[in-house]
């Protein structure tokens, strides 16, 4: 029993008219991973979680979670999921706390006896008694995942969770998924941040135009990054990129500099070579991470898809 | 293989019955200013409206009222005559048109469908408490109508519509019993307003279009030559109670104004429940 996936979607695919937002993915979460699904604005992310949650139905194609599927289970398929798609909604004529206990109504079970627990756990206390309509956007969003905790969920899904949040919003949000998951939870988050997923994704699907571009360990994913890229700036741009090339660099030229991609020891050396030759040196700035720059390069590229050296996978699971 | 592999245990939690979520709406509705509102309309209106209309020559041309200063029990048949040309479609619609179409207004049908609720739940709480605030709503409206006026003008006889007069003692159930036609076209009433707000997703329209459909069906209604058709229409079973107040009261109408109303009901509700089932919850 306990390798009944968490969630095993297969071969999903969801039009809407003629736009296939969803086409042909196979998503796979085992019980306690803090998988990420990743993608560009309308990569089909959304509308996954939402044939997830059965707001929407698949044209085709299987969706099971913790072994139960929507067709054969309806309503008791969400039995432990909890979460949100997009902006997470309220009533807004009353308070947060209102609103979280009339959802509790709907939970059934302890829930209502949870609410002040998890107003606390998302630092809603102090406005806990405000109407809705006055709270700010990163307040409802903590207010969503407040409302998620309220079913005590073993599998937390969220939806692009970090939108909307100021700095220390999204480093509370990131720190809390984490602590969540250490708990055993099993989190499926979507995101167009391929940093946020990295830093607290254990595995990741990417997405692009409705298909699944790669999957795996976000591990995996970092052997298959290219290397680090710097900007760098001189008084001689020409000659300084002469002098990358004779290091084995890769160099591209941009409006205000060179980009260079290569092993960090070769970048050291550049440097050095660059002031020794006497041209000064005016800025060196590292660019996108190397992970960024592969989600760039497998969601930017045109339709074939990934670079040379990765399956076009369709996420079937390892 | 799917089939091979054992579903989860199910939760401890039980999930919430159909009453649970019909107390959840209930209190949702009983928190809105609007519901409130109206409940201590239908009782302060009637008051105001008999008050009024006691103190003004009486319109000649209105069913019942050239005896509103003669009879305590003619004063609600007036109001009853008047009520149901757009005042009771409005009553009906204004919580029944609003109370699933302001579920989209305020994106919320994601919020409440990814709990432990299914649409067949919250289809029934919405609908029952629809009906059971509207029930309320005539039953307030009724009784504050039917005491003010005995209490302002009081319980003379009552002339019957076939020039008879009816005894004190008899007039107040008839008056009851008038009063009581209007629960099967206020509550075919509800129901459209349930399926077009379930179906526009639109709050607005969802109130005021079942006004306007009651008023062009009562222009329906008037138009000769469709006595068959006319018969079908909602608007209909709104005027049944003249035949219990003849010398020799006759009820088919109201037993076929029950119907029509119920086939109304049936149909709305059918159409708007299965609408909710398949529809694709992507706004919010
Ligand atoms: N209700 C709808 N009707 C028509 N098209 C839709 C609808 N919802 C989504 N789409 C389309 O489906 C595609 C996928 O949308 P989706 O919202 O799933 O993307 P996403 O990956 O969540 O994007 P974002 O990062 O912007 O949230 C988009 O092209 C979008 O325009
Ligand atoms: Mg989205």
């Amino acid at each position: 029993m306990s390798d009944v996936l968490a969630v095993n979607a297969v071969n999903l695919t969801k039009a809407y008219g003629s736009l296939t937002a969803v086409n042909n993915i196979t998503v796979q979460v085992a019980r306690g991973e803090v998988y990420g699904v990743l993608g560009p604005n309308g990569a089909g992310k959304t509308t996954f979680l939402r044939m997830l949650f059965g707001l929407i139905r698949p044209d085709s194609g299987t969706l099971e979670v913790f072994g139960r599927s929507w067709p054969r289970h309806g309503v008791n398929s969400l039995s432990g999921v909890a979460g949100f798609i997009e902006s997470p909604k309220f009533y807004p004529a009353l308070s947060g706390r209102r609103n979280l206990r009339l959802l509790a109504g709907l939970d059934g079970g302890d829930a209502a006896d949870r609410v002040d627990d998890v107003l606390d756990m998302v630092g809603l206390t102090a406005r806990q008694h405000d109407k809705v309509r006055g709270y700010s956007f990163g307040m409802r969003q903590r207010l969503g995942v407040a409302s998620a905790l309220l079913r005590n969920p073993r599998l937390l899904v969220l939806d692009e969770p970090a939108n909307g949040l100021d700095p220390a919003g999204i480093r509370d949000m990131r720190a809390l998924v984490r602590r969540l998951a250490d708990t055993g939870l099993t989190v499926l988050l979507s995101s167009h941040d391929m940093g946020e997923v990295e830093q607290i994704c254990d595995n990741v699907t990417i997405m692009k135009a409705g298909t699944v571009v790669h999957h795996g360990s976000i591990a995996a994913l970092r052997e298959l990054a290219p290397e680090q890229a710097h900007r760098i700036s001189t008084t001689d741009d020409d000659r300084a990129a002469e002098l990358a090339r004779a290091r084995g660099l890769e160099v591209t030229t941009a409006d205000d500099g060179l980009d260079v991609r290569g092993p960090q020891k070769d970048v050291d050396a550049l440097i050095a070579d660059i002031v020794d030759t006497g041209i000064a040196l005016r800025g060196l700035t590292r660019d996108e991470t190397p992970l960024e720059a592969l989600f760039f390069m497998l969601t930017e590229s045109a339709p074939a898809g990934p670079p040379a050296g990765l399956d076009a996978a369709t996420g079937g699971r390892r | 293989m799917t089939a091979a592999v054992p579903a989860v245990a199910p939760a401890a939690r039980r999930r919430p019955g159909t009453a649970t979520v019909l107390r959840w709406e209930a209190t949702k509705l009983a928190a809105q200013v609007r519901s409130r509102a109206l409940l201590i309309g239908a009782v302060v209106v009637p008051i105001a409206v008999v008050l009024i209309f006691n103190t003004q020559l009486p319109p000649k041309d209105t069913i019942y009222g050239r005896h509103i200063h003669t009879s305590g029990y003619a004063v609600p048949l007036f109001v009853l005559a008047f009520a149901h040309q757009w005042v009771l479609p409005l009553l009906a619609a204004l919580v029944a048109g609003d109370i699933f179409a302001n579920e989209d207004q305020h994106g919320t049908w994601k919020t409440i469908l990814t709990r432990s609720v299914s649409r067949t739940q919250i289809f029934w709480a919405k609908t029952l408490t629809a009906v059971g605030f509207n029930l309320l709503v005539l039953v307030l409206l009724a009784a504050s109508t039917i005491t003010t006026s005995l209490l302002v003008v009081g319980s003379q006889p009552l002339p019957g519509l076939s020039g008879q007069l009816i005894p004190a003692g008899h007039a107040l159930p008839l008056v009851i019993a008038s009063w009581a036609t209007a629960v099967a076209p206020v509550l075919g009433f509800t129901a459209l307003a349930i399926l077009l707000s379930v179906v526009t997703r639109n709050p607005t329209i969802g109130v005021a279009s079942p006004v306007v459909l009651g008023m062009i069906m009562q222009l329906v209604g008037s138009l000769g030559g469709l006595n068959k058709a006319r018969r079908l229409l909602l608007t209909t079973p709104f005027e049944t109670w003249h035949g219990l107040l003849t010398a020799h009261p006759f009820h088919a109408p109201v037993t076929t104004g029950v119907i029509v109303s119920a086939g109304w009901l049936v149909v709305c509700l059918a159409i708007a429940y299965l609408y909710l089932r398949r529809r694709d919850i992507t706004g919010g």
